[in-house]
């Protein structure tokens, strides 16, 4: 079974309001966002909110038109490209924030593509806590997570939070654990850990 | 105990903002005079209309006071909210009103207005308020109408008697007050947020770098309410707000 197949059959298996910390190490990055964006959200037929902080959206638009995946119901909040100072033509489903040190619009921005996409359910893929790490201390992180998480949960929304496998500190595998049902680390065989 | 009880079952007008609704506790109590302060370019405005076009979206005509921008300027610069229609003025619900032309027509010509000129303003205000059955009312900026009561005293009078006749006529009015970035009071002549029944302070936020747009509800007579500052997001869905971040690390503001 492919690893896009794999992850999109763990997520069927959870609830609404579900907040998953996925670790993937890089080789697995594109399996992993055909499996969520294109097999998973398809099926659930949710509107997906793609947070980036480590490349910008454009990179990812790019990767998924190759892949073949529609992107209409894929919006992005894009906090990496305007601090590299490289936007340039701005996409119509980007959104984006000056800096990811500014974890305040960033809610504000899931704010606001929840309510413009109506009563629909959403998912909200945040990649990555590493990047956002680096700009971001680790107390102010899990705050922000925790509202976020939370808030996204009184939605009814999934959250999935991408975390690149090796590069996790103990305190952020602590933070994961306490905001997320589950932790999961995408191998040939999807495994589960305690949440 | 009690007295929170019954602070908290006072009819309240919800400003249709949801997050600033649920920092009141389900809105602003009805008839509140409410003085809406910050420097330029905090929202002030955009919060102020937004309280209006939800009043008149739920069938209480409001009325918006422009004291210092011409109305047609100020329209054509209006967010383009998803929930605005025109519909809203032409049917009568939604009026806009520029204070020069009321100044005009009642010979109020003088740059400094004397007791007897502040009673003339305020009648015709509550006349205006009456007759189109105004439930919300907006004046923008009461800094700017201050500025020709001179005295305190005067503004104090001006205050003062405006909110008791419009509280009587159940009307709800946020008064806009201008004030520098660097005051450390909520209004210029210092008298205003003492007379009002509420104060929500809108700022700017710098932390490392990054400036963040803010409201904070200071006071607020009748209801219980969060006094901790948020961050704010002026969008076509509305005024989206969201607690600020401490982290342990925030710094200043």
């Amino acid at each position: 079974m492919s690893v896009a197949t794999l992850i999109a059959e763990k997520l069927d298996s959870f609830p609404e309001s579900s907040a998953i910390a996925l670790r993937i190490r890089q080789d697995q990055y594109f399996d992993v966002i055909r499996g969520i964006l294109d097999i998973f959200a398809k099926k659930k037929e949710l509107e997906s909110i793609y947070v980036t902080s480590s490349i910008p959206c454009q990179s990812i638009m790019n990767a998924l038109q190759v892949l073949e995946v529609d992107t209409e119901h894929i919006w992005f909040i894009d906090c990496i490209s305007q601090v590299m100072m490289s936007v340039g033509e701005k996409h119509p489903h980007a959104i984006y924030v000056e800096s990811p040190t500014m974890l305040e619009n960033l809610m504000l921005k899931v704010e606001y593509l929840i309510r413009k996409a109506g009563g629909k359910t959403n998912l909200v893929i945040l990649d990555n806590i590493n990047s956002l790490a680096i700009h971001n201390n680790i107390k102010i992180l899990s705050e922000f997570l925790h509202i976020l998480v939370n808030n996204l949960r009184s939605k009814n929304s999934y959250t999935i939070i991408f975390s690149n496998e090796g590069f996790e500190s103990e305190e952020m595998t602590n933070m994961l654990n306490l905001v997320c049902d589950e932790t999961m680390t995408v191998e040939e065989e999807t495994t589960r850990e305690a949440g | 105990m009690l007295g929170r009880d019954a602070r908290d079952r006072r009819e309240r007008c919800k400003t249709g903002i949801e997050g600033l609704d649920n920092i009141l506790n389900g809105g602003v109590p009805r008839g509140n005079t409410v003085l809406v302060t910050g420097s330029v370019g905090t929202g002030k405005t955009s919060l102020c209309l937004e309280f209006l076009v939800h009043g008149s979206n739920s069938n209480e005509p409001s009325l918006y006071i422009s004291v210092t921008e011409p109305c047609d300027k100020l329209l054509k610069n209006i967010i383009p909210y998803d929930f605005f229609d025109d519909s809203l003025m032409t049917d009568g619900k939604l009026h806009f009103i520029d204070l020069p032309t009321v100044y005009e027509r009642l010979g109020l010509e003088k740059a400094e207005f004397d007791f007897e000129e502040v009673g003339i303003l305020i009648s015709a205000i509550a006349s205006i308020v009456r007759e189109l059955g105004i439930k919300r009312l907006v004046i923008d900026s009461i800094t700017s109408v201050c500025y020709r009561l001179k005295s305190q005293e005067n503004i104090r009078d001006f205050i003062l008697k405006l909110g008791s006749v419009l509280s009587e006529m159940g009307c709800t009015s946020f008064l806009v007050s201008e004030i520098s970035p660097a005051e450390e009071r909520y209004s210029l002549y210092g008298v205003e947020e003492a007379i009002a029944d509420g104060v929500i302070v809108t700022g700017n936020l710098e932390r490392k770098g990054d400036l963040l747009r803010t409201l904070q509800v200071v006071k607020m007579r009748g209801t219980m309410h969060s006094r901790a500052k948020y961050v704010l997001d002026l969008t076509t869905v509305g005024v989206l707000l969201v607690p600020l971040l401490k982290g342990g690390s925030a710094g200043g503001g």
